[in-house]
C-alpha cells in the first residue's frame, strides 16, 4: 500500500505540472524534480532559505526514534513543502505511531513549517482531512520495526488545490517524494513497539483457547566488545524487573532493560583454568532468595559467586564457584578444553541426572529441562524422572520460555547450521512429543552473527517474557539482541 | 541409568555429526604430507623454511604470534606488557618456562648458536647476552625506543626450542608413533578442535600422489592452486658475498649476468617472487634498478658458493649462478652444507660466496634488522635501528624501514633473489584454516566441516 501511495503522489504531481505551467500558483514550490531519498543515499536538497534556522541534529547515540525522525525531517525540509503541513502517520503501534507524530511535528515546527498531526482512519482519508484542515503539504508515514531496523516509509505530497480544478481535489506537481529511512533499532524503539498489557488482549493475540500467537520484534540491546560466552537473567535488584547478565571470556556485566550498564567485573583476578577452550564459552545463573549471580567462564579455573549491589553499580564477590551454574540449583562440569558439559547434572535435590550426551547449552524451566547436543540434536525433559524426548536440528543457542503466558514454557531455538547466513529464531509450542513436529509458533530472521545463547526474561514486569540472544560476530564482538512480543 | 536411556545415549552418540548445534565440532585426526624434514627439528632458528616453521609451530610457539592483520596475540605468554615505555615484560605461564624462555634467547644472541635472527633481539640491552628470569616472568629493558618489539619477539625463530624435558609447547604435543601429534589439553590459546595430526615426510613427487590419492586432506610444500589460500612470500634468499673475498666488481658483475625475474620463474618453486630490494615484495613494493651492462671478463678468479644441502630450491639457484658468472670470467665452485654448519661458516665469515634463506618477520623494521645482520653489517643495527624506532607512527616507521632498506642495499654486501610462501593443498572440508602474518597455518583453529547434506536437514520445517 505505501509504495501505492508513493507511486500514486509522483504521478499525479506529474499530471498536475502541466496545469501548473498554464496557471502559476502564488506560493507554490518552484522544484518540480521528486527524487527518492533513502537511508544510503540521503537527497541534495537545494540551498535552504537565509532564514531558515539550522535543523537540530540529533546527538550521537540518540535513540533511535528520534535519529530516524530527524532524517527524515530533513528529508521533508528537503523538498521545501509549504507550510502547513500535515502529518499522518500508520504502524501497528499506537504508542510507536503516536511518539513518533509527536517528535516529527516537533522538527519541523522548529523549522517553521507549522506541521499538524492528522488522525484519520487511512493514509487515503489523511488527504482529504488535510485539505479540510487547510494545510498546504501532507507527510504520510507508516513506522514499523522489522529485522532489527526501525522503518519509516511514506511520501509527501502538495495539497494545494489549482482553482482552475473547481471542485475536483487535483494535486500540485510539488512537493512530490517518496520517503524512505531506517536505523538500526534500540530497546527503547522495542518498549514503544511492544504490546502493552492493555492492548495484549486486543486481536490479533485474542485467542482464548490453546497456545496464544506469538509474534516477536527485536532490536540491539547491548553491544559487547568481546563475544558473548554465556547470558543470564534475573531479577538481581529486587525492583521486580529482570536483569540481563552477559559473561564474556573475561568480564561479566549486568545490563538494564533499556541496555545501560548495570554493574561490571573483570575476572582477571581468577586463577587461569588448565585446560581452557579456544572459544568464549561458560555458565552463569541467577540464584534467587537472596539475589546472586553464579558466573563461571570457563578460561578460569574457578568462578564466582556475585552479589548485585545497585546502590554502588556493583558486583561484590561473596564466594568461589566450583561447579557450572546450569540453573538456579542445578550445577554441571565442563568438558576440558570443549565447549561442551559433561553428561552428568547435579540437580538441585543432589540428585544425579544423566543426560545421554555432553551438552553444550542447558535451559531449565522446572520441572523441564532441555541439553542441546553438540550434533544439533537436544534432549528435552519434561520432569527429571521421565526419559527425555530427543529433538533434531537445534542450535545452540536454545532455550525454554513462556512467550505467550499460558503458564507452559515454549521452546525458542536457532539454526543447528555452523555458519547461517542468516541465523534464523523458531519458536515451537511444547508438546508430549518432538515440538518441532508441530507448527510453528513464530520464526523471524536474525542479524548477521553466530546465535549461540538464548534466553528469555521478564525485562519490564508486564508477565511477557522477553528473548535475548547472544550473537557471536565475525570480527570477535558480540552482541545482545532483545525480541519483544509486538506485531512488527 | 535405564536400559531406555542407554539405548537413547547410543543413538545420540552414534548419530553422523553432520550438525554441530551452532557451535565449531571437536575431534577428528587431520592428515597432513609436508615436503620438510622426515625428523623433528628441534631449533627453531634452523626450522625456518616455511614448511619447517609451520611443523615446528604445532609442538611449540613463541610468546605471540601475529594474527592475519598483523596484531600480535598471546601464544606461550600470559601477558605481554611495557610497565615503561622502554621495557617489555613478558609473563610466563611458569618459572621454568621463563627461564627457558631467557636461556635459549641468551643462546641466540651468544656465540654457541649463531643466527641472523639474534637481531629480532638486538634492541634489548646488552643484546639480551644476560636475559634472566624473576620467577614467571623475563623483562627486556630497550637500548633505544623499540616500538615494534612486541610484533619481533611474534618471530617463530624465538619460539622455545624443543628439549627431551619439555617436548610439547605449542598446541599439539608428539606422542610415540611416529608423525602423529595429539591436541594439547593445556595449551593456554585453548585445545585444538583436532584431535590428532599425522604429518607423513616426503618430496614433492610423493605429495603429488597422496594429494592425488586423496590420502591426505592437507600438503604442506605442494605448489598452490589458483584461488587456494596463500601467505606473504616472506622466506627471502639472499646471495650474501664477502667484500675481503672477492673482486670490488662482483656485484656489478653478478647484476648484469643475473636476471632474478627469470631466476626465479624458472629455477625457484612457487609461490615465489623475485626479489629487487633488500626485503621482499611484501613488504616492499619498489620497481628494480635498471641492471648494469655486462663488463668484459678480466681472467678467470675461482669462488666457492656454500648453499643449503637440504634445499633443493637453493641447489637449482645456485647451479644457475655457477653457469651465469662464467660468462663474467668467474669460476665458481658449489658446496653444499647442512644448515647449522652454513650458519656457523656464516657467523665466522668463513665464506666467499654464500646463499642464505631466512624467514624474514612481517614488520620492516625487525626484518630489515635481521638482512642487515645477515649482511655481516651488525655495525649498522646499532646506527640504523634507532632511527627507526623514534618513530612513533607504525606507518611512517614502517616507511622508514623502508626508505632505509632501499638506500642501504647498494653498500651492503648481500644480494637479495626472491622470496617464497609457503605453498599448501587443503581439502574444502577443513574449515578454520588460516594463515598468521608470517604465512604459516594455524592448525589449532582447524575443524571438520559438518556435511553440508546433513546441516540442511537442521532447517526449519
Amino acid at each position: 500500500m505505501t509504495v501505492h501511495r508513493a507511486l500514486a503522489t509522483l504521478l499525479l504531481s506529474t499530471l498536475a505540472a502541466a496545469a501548473e505551467q498554464r496557471s502559476p500558483a502564488p506560493a507554490a514550490p518552484k522544484s518540480t524534480a521528486a527524487t527518492k531519498p533513502s537511508s544510503s543515499a540521503p537527497p541534495t536538497p537545494a540551498a535552504p532559505a537565509a532564514m531558515t534556522p539550522p535543523a537540530p541534529l540529533a546527538p550521537a547515540g540518540s535513540p533511535s526514534l528520534e535519529r530516524l525522525i530527524q532524517l527524515v525531517a530533513d528529508d521533508v525540509r528537503a523538498f521545501k513543502p509549504e507550510p502547513p503541513i500535515a502529518l499522518h502517520l500508520s504502524g501497528t503501534s499506537a504508542e510507536l505511531q503516536r511518539a513518533a507524530g509527536t517528535l516529527l511535528a516537533a522538527r519541523l515546527s522548529f523549522n517553521q513549517m507549522a506541521p499538524l498531526v492528522l488522525d484519520a482512519p487511512s493514509p487515503e482519508a489523511a488527504e482529504s482531512l488535510a485539505r479540510e484542515r487547510g494545510a498546504r503539504s501532507l507527510v504520510r508515514l507508516t513506522i514499523s520495526v522489522q529485522n532489527g531496523e526501525l522503518t519509516a516509509r511514506g511520501d509527501l505530497l502538495g495539497t494545494w488545490v489549482n482553482f482552475w480544478s473547481g471542485r475536483t481535489p487535483t494535486r500540485p506537481s510539488t512537493p512530490a517524494a517518496a520517503l524512505v529511512r531506517a536505523v538500526e533499532a534500540d530497546a527503547g524503539v522495542l518498549a514503544l513497539a511492544a504490546l502493552s498489557p492493555m492492548t495484549a488482549s486486543s486481536p490479533p493475540l485474542a485467542v482464548t483457547t490453546g497456545p496464544r500467537q506469538v509474534r516477536l520484534m527485536g532490536a540491539m540491546l547491548v553491544r559487547l566488545e568481546q563475544a558473548p560466552a554465556a547470558l543470564a537473567t534475573g531479577d538481581l535488584d529486587g525492583d521486580g524487573k529482570d536483569e540481563v547478565a552477559v559473561l564474556t571470556e573475561r568480564a561479566v556485566s549486568v545490563f538494564a532493560a533499556d541496555g545501560r550498564v548495570l554493574a561490571r567485573r573483570e575476572l582477571d583476578g581468577l586463577p587461569l583454568s588448565p585446560a581452557p577452550p579456544r572459544e568464549p564459552f561458560g555458565a552463569m545463573a541467577v540464584i534467587p532468595q537472596p539475589a546472586r549471580l553464579a558466573v563461571w567462564s570457563a578460561r578460569y579455573a574457578h568462578g564466582e559467586v556475585l552479589v548485585f549491589d545497585a546502590a554502588k553499580s556493583s558486583l561484590r564477590p561473596i564466594g568461589p564457584l566450583d561447579t557450572a551454574p546450569l540453573g538456579a540449583a542445578e550445577r554441571g562440569t565442563f568438558t576440558s578444553g570443549q565447549t561442551t558439559f559433561t553428561p552428568e547434572v547435579r540437580l538441585g535435590e543432589g540428585r544425579i541426572l544423566a543426560v545421554p550426551a555432553p551438552f553444550t547449552t542447558a535451559s531449565i524451566v522446572l520441572p523441564r529441562m532441555l541439553f542441546v547436543h553438540l550434533d544439533g540434536s537436544a534432549s528435552l525433559y519434561a520432569r527429571p524422572t521421565a526419559p527425555p524426548v530427543r529433538i533434531p536440528g537445534l542450535g545452540a543457542g536454545s532455550a525454554l520460555g513462556d512467550l505467550d503466558g499460558d503458564g507452559t514454557p515454549e521452546l525458542i531455538t536457532t539454526s543447528p547450521q555452523l555458519f547461517p547466513a542468516p541465523d534464523v529464531v523458531r519458536v515451537y509450542p511444547l508438546s508430549g512429543d518432538d515440538p518441532t513436529t508441530h507448527g510453528m509458533l513464530w520464526q523471524s530472521i536474525l542479524p548477521a552473527g553466530r546465535a549461540l545463547h538464548v534466553v528469555t526474561a521478564d525485562l519490564d514486569h508486564d508477565n511477557h517474557r522477553e528473548v535475548l540472544v547472544g550473537l557471536w560476530h565475525s570480527d570477535g564482538t558480540g552482541e545482545v539482541f532483545l525480541m519483544r512480543q509486538g506485531a512488527p | 541409568m535405564t536400559l531406555r536411556h542407554a539405548l537413547l545415549c547410543l543413538l545420540l552418540l552414534g548419530a553422523a555429526p553432520g550438525l554441530a548445534a551452532g557451535r565449531i565440532p571437536y575431534g577428528g585426526e587431520l592428515r597432513v604430507a609436508h615436503t620438510g624434514s622426515a625428523e623433528p627439528l628441534g631449533d627453531p632458528t634452523i626450522a625456518d623454511t616455511p614448511v619447517e616453521a609451520a611443523l615446528f609451530s604445532f609442538l611449540s610457539r613463541p610468546v605471540c604470534r601475529l594474527d592475519p592483520s598483523g596484531a600480535p596475540r598471546l601464544a606461550l605468554a600470559r601477558d605481554i606488557t611495557r610497565p615503561s615505555g622502554q621495557t617489555v615484560r613478558l609473563s610466563l605461564p611458569s618459572l621454568s618456562l621463563a627461564n627457558t624462555l631467557a636461556r635459549a634467547w641468551t643462546r641466540i644472541t651468544g656465540p654457541e648458536a649463531p643466527t641472523p635472527y639474534r637481531a629480532l633481539l638486538f634492541p634489548i640491552k646488552g643484546e639480551a647476552r644476560q636475559l634472566s628470569a624473576n620467577g614467571s616472568t623475563v623483562e627486556l629493558p630497550l637500548s633505544f625506543p623499540w616500538p615494534d618489539m612486541e610484533r619481533a619477539l611474534c618471530h617463530p625463530a624465538l619460539a622455545l626450542p624443543l628439549t627431551t624435558v619439555a617436548p610439547s609447547l605449542g598446541p599439539f604435543s608428539a606422542t610415540a608413533a611416529k608423525g602423529l601429534l595429539e591436541s594439547r589439553l593445556g595449551y593456554p590459546e585453548g585445545r585444538p578442535y583436532l584431535d590428532r595430526v599425522l604429518l607423513t615426510p616426503t618430496d614433492e613427487r610423493g605429495l603429488a600422489r597422496m594429494w592425488t590419492s586423496k590420502q591426505v586432506q592437507l600438503a604442506l610444500g605442494a605448489p598452490p592452486e589458483a584461488g587456494v589460500l596463500t601467505g606473504p612470500a616472506l622466506y627471502a634468499t639472499y646471495l650474501s658475498f664477502s667484500p675481503r673475498r672477492v673482486p670490488s666488481d662482483f656485484r656489478d658483475a653478478f647484476e648484469s649476468a643475473i636476471d632474478r625475474e627469470d631466476l626465479t620463474r624458472l629455477f625457484v618453486r612457487a609461490p615465489a617472487v623475485s626479489m629487487p630490494h633488500l626485503l621482499p615484495p611484501a613488504l616492499l613494493t619498489q620497481s628494480p634498478r635498471p641492471r648494469p651492462a655486462a663488463r668484459p671478463a678480466s681472467g678467470a678468479r675461482a669462488v666457492t658458493l656454500l648453499y643449503d644441502g637440504a634445499n633443493e630450491d637453493q641447489k637449482a639457484v645456485a647451479e644457475r649462478i655457477q653457469v651465469k658468472l662464467h660468462d663474467r670470467g668467474y669460476k665458481v665452485a658449489l658446496e653444499p652444507l647442512p644448515r647449522p654448519i652454513l650458519r656457523a661458516r656464516w657467523a665466522k665469515g668463513d665464506f666467499d660466496l654464500m646463499l642464505q634463506s631466512l624467514l624474514l618477520p612481517p614488520v620492516p623494521g625487525p626484518a630489515l634488522a635481521v638482512v642487515l645482520d645477515a649482511a655481516g653489517r651488525k655495525d649498522l643495527l646499532g646506527v640504523e635501528l634507532p632511527l627507526i624506532g623514534a618513530v612513533a607512527d607504525p606507518a611512517a616507521r614502517d616507511a622508514r624501514a623502508r626508505d632505509r632498506a632501499v638506500a642501504l642495499g647498494p653498500t651492503v654486501p648481500i644480494l637479495p633473489l626472491y622470496a617464497q610462501g609457503l605453498g599448501m593443498r587443503a581439502v574444502p572440508e577443513l574449515g578454520g584454516l588460516v594463515l598468521d602474518a608470517q604465512g604459516l597455518p594455524l592448525l589449532d583453529g582447524v575443524y571438520f566441516v559438518p556435511a553440508e547434506s546433513a546441516a540442511s536437514a537442521g532447517m526449519p520445517r
